[in-house]
């Protein structure tokens, strides 16, 4: 079996008495993998985010991060191994990149001025490291925040929702750097996220949380095939009356709770064809034709009651 | 790492985090601000200045600036300093950052309080140097107020010093932990200044001797007789150093154990 990074156990955390914030979560994050850690806001990813890293006390349960527990005496040793971005990144708005890269390189050992140039351009921020962070917009920051991170080539990065105010070009930048991380250093890494699209195309396991609660946790793949191989069409007509005579005439059930869509169900994409082709017949029109995302169905399923 | 290196590490590093900050410029303009009051009075009231023969101008010159700044002005640079210093922290949400970090806690909460301490040394040290600097334009400016013909008394006048900063350790103690634990940078300020105002109102009382806020009064005056002889640590100063000492440890022992939001 794959060798686990992170591992809770049974853990609990609440913030008040009245309401447990965290309960009895096993989270499992396999060495080299990209986790996204998945939930809708204040469902406690970043609760349980603080908790691995030893931020929060645990009321009960076990954190092991790289097989070993992760008390007081090994706290330092495994923190070593360990970039974090933590929500709002932590920066010194009244210093400019490198002080504030310098500051974070101080804390750590052995950790080069080369080391700081290079993280930069990692994170393509080179022509603004002269500027005050203050003047930095909240995509800088947040890729600043992300070059702190990576500055001792960590073994395990843990981001918490990174890809928060940045443009979408900066959002396909920092999926490509993670799977870049990944892919060449082997570093394990693990982002939160409320966003399932990020989740779905850039990690290879995921979990999902809600209420504190662990609700799945697999490999993408096997999320994406636990649904079934069925596949939900929703379909865009003319004359919706005679659209619908045809389907039942092929034993097609709407299932569309709007007048806009039909919604209807098949077994493969060639059924799809085999439908049109039925609608063209009857001289119907066919404006769109659109698979739903299973996942985003799955997702709202699992974390909607 | 060891624990000195850990130590001495953040220490620096909380010095670099002072740049441009407002702590550095407030920290210079609290120690000139007496001086400069008293450029400009002896620059325009040097006829009523002038010394009688024989008499060193320099004392009373020094001696009334330092009475000026002790009651209100030392220690509420103390409050605003030490705010102003943990505020740069809270205000880049740096404390989960910085815990996360592979450095003990201890070395993060005691590096930043030697900062603080530091700065305060800073703040004593340039107000003398600009005193005595101020005394030497007037002087030169006026030559009859004959602060060329005569040499400040640096011994004694630095001991008046020495005694205030000692007295007003254990204000830093209490201060930095609340600013420390506290977001908001009202609530330490406030605590501050009510307590520096009671200090102000109760330090005649016998029993004043155990309210470190003042201490820093007490440094000049002090209630165990020892008046003519102005003895480097006075009672106050103990348990100055006494409150200090406590109110660290009780303040790491909390931060240690709070959560980090």
């Amino acid at each position: 079996m794959n060798q686990l990074i992170v591992k809770t156990k049974n853990l609990n955390f609440s913030y008040t008495k009245t309401r447990k914030d965290i309960e009895d979560l096993g989270l499992e994050v396999p060495k080299g993998s990209i986790y996204g850690f998945l939930g809708p806001n204040g469902s406690g990813k970043s609760t349980t985010i603080r908790l691995i890293l030893g931020l929060l006390k645990k009321q009960s349960g076990n954190v092991s991060l790289f097989n070993k527990e992760h008390t007081a005496k090994t706290r330092l040793e495994n923190l070593d191994k360990i970039g974090a971005l933590i929500e709002n990144p932590s920066l010194y708005g009244h210093l400019n990149a490198v002080e504030n890269l310098k500051i974070a390189a101080n804390y750590r050992n052995g950790i080069s001025l080369e080391r700081i140039n290079e993280v930069l351009e990692i994170v393509k921020l080179t022509h603004a490291k002269k500027k005050k962070v203050k003047a930095y917009s909240l995509g800088m920051k947040q890729r600043l925040g992300l070059a702190v991170s990576l500055l001792s080539n960590p073994e395990l990065v843990i981001l918490d929702e990174p890809t928060n105010g940045l443009d979408p070009k900066g959002i396909i930048e920092m999926r490509t750097l993670i799977k870049e991380l990944n892919e060449q250093y082997g570093t394990t890494i693990f982002i939160s996220s409320h966003l399932l699209s990020e989740i779905e195309k850039t990690c290879t396991h995921v979990g999902i949380i809600r209420d504190g609660k662990m609700l799945y946790q697999d490999t993408v793949k096997a999320l994406k095939q636990s649904k079934g191989k069925k596949m939900m069409v929703d379909l865009e007509v003319d004359k919706f009356i005679d659209a619908m005579t045809v389907l039942e005439e092929l034993n097609k059930e709407n299932t569309s709770l709007t007048d806009e869509f039909i919604q209807i169900e098949v077994e493969s994409k060639t059924e799809i064809t085999t439908v049109i082709d039925a609608l063209r017949a009857k001289n119907i029109a066919v404006y769109q034709v659109s698979i739903k995302n299973n996942l985003e169905e799955l997702f709202l399923s699992l974390t909607e009651n | 790492m060891t624990a000195i290196t850990h130590y001495t590490t953040s220490t620096v590093n909380e010095f670099q985090k002072l740049k441009r900050t407002f702590a550095f410029w407030l920290t210079i303009i609290s120690a000139l601000f007496i001086p400069i009051i008293y450029l400009l009075y002896y620059l325009i009231k040097y006829k009523q200045l002038i010394p009688t023969e024989g008499v060193n101008p320099w004392d009373k010159f020094i001696v009334e600036q330092i009475r000026a700044a002790v009651p209100l002005l030392v220690p509420m640079f103390i409050v605003l300093v030490t705010s102003l210093i943990v505020q740069i922290e809270h205000k880049s949400s740096g404390l989960k950052h910085l815990f996360a970090l592979p450095i003990p806690k201890w070395s993060i909460y005691f590096g930043k309080l030697t900062a603080v301490v530091c700065t305060i040394i800073i703040a004593y040290t340039l107000f003398f140097i600009f005193m005595v600097s101020v005394g030497y334009i007037v002087g030169m400016i006026h030559e009859e107020l004959k602060f060329v013909s005569f040499t400040p008394n640096y011994f004694e006048n630095i001991k008046l010093l020495f005694r205030s900063f000692i007295a007003i350790l254990g204000i830093v103690g209490l201060q930095f932990w609340l600013s420390f634990r506290m977001k908001n940078f009202i609530i330490p300020l406030g605590i501050g200044t009510v307590l520096i105002v009671t200090g102000l109102i109760v330090y005649r009382a016998e029993e004043a001797v155990y309210f470190p806020y003042a201490y820093n009064m007490l440094s000049l005056f002090p209630i165990d007789k020892d008046l003519d002889s102005l003895i480097w640590f006075p009672t106050v100063s103990i348990y100055s150093l006494g409150y200090f000492l406590l109110f660290s440890l009780i303040g790491y022992i909390d931060i240690n154990r709070k959560n980090i939001t």
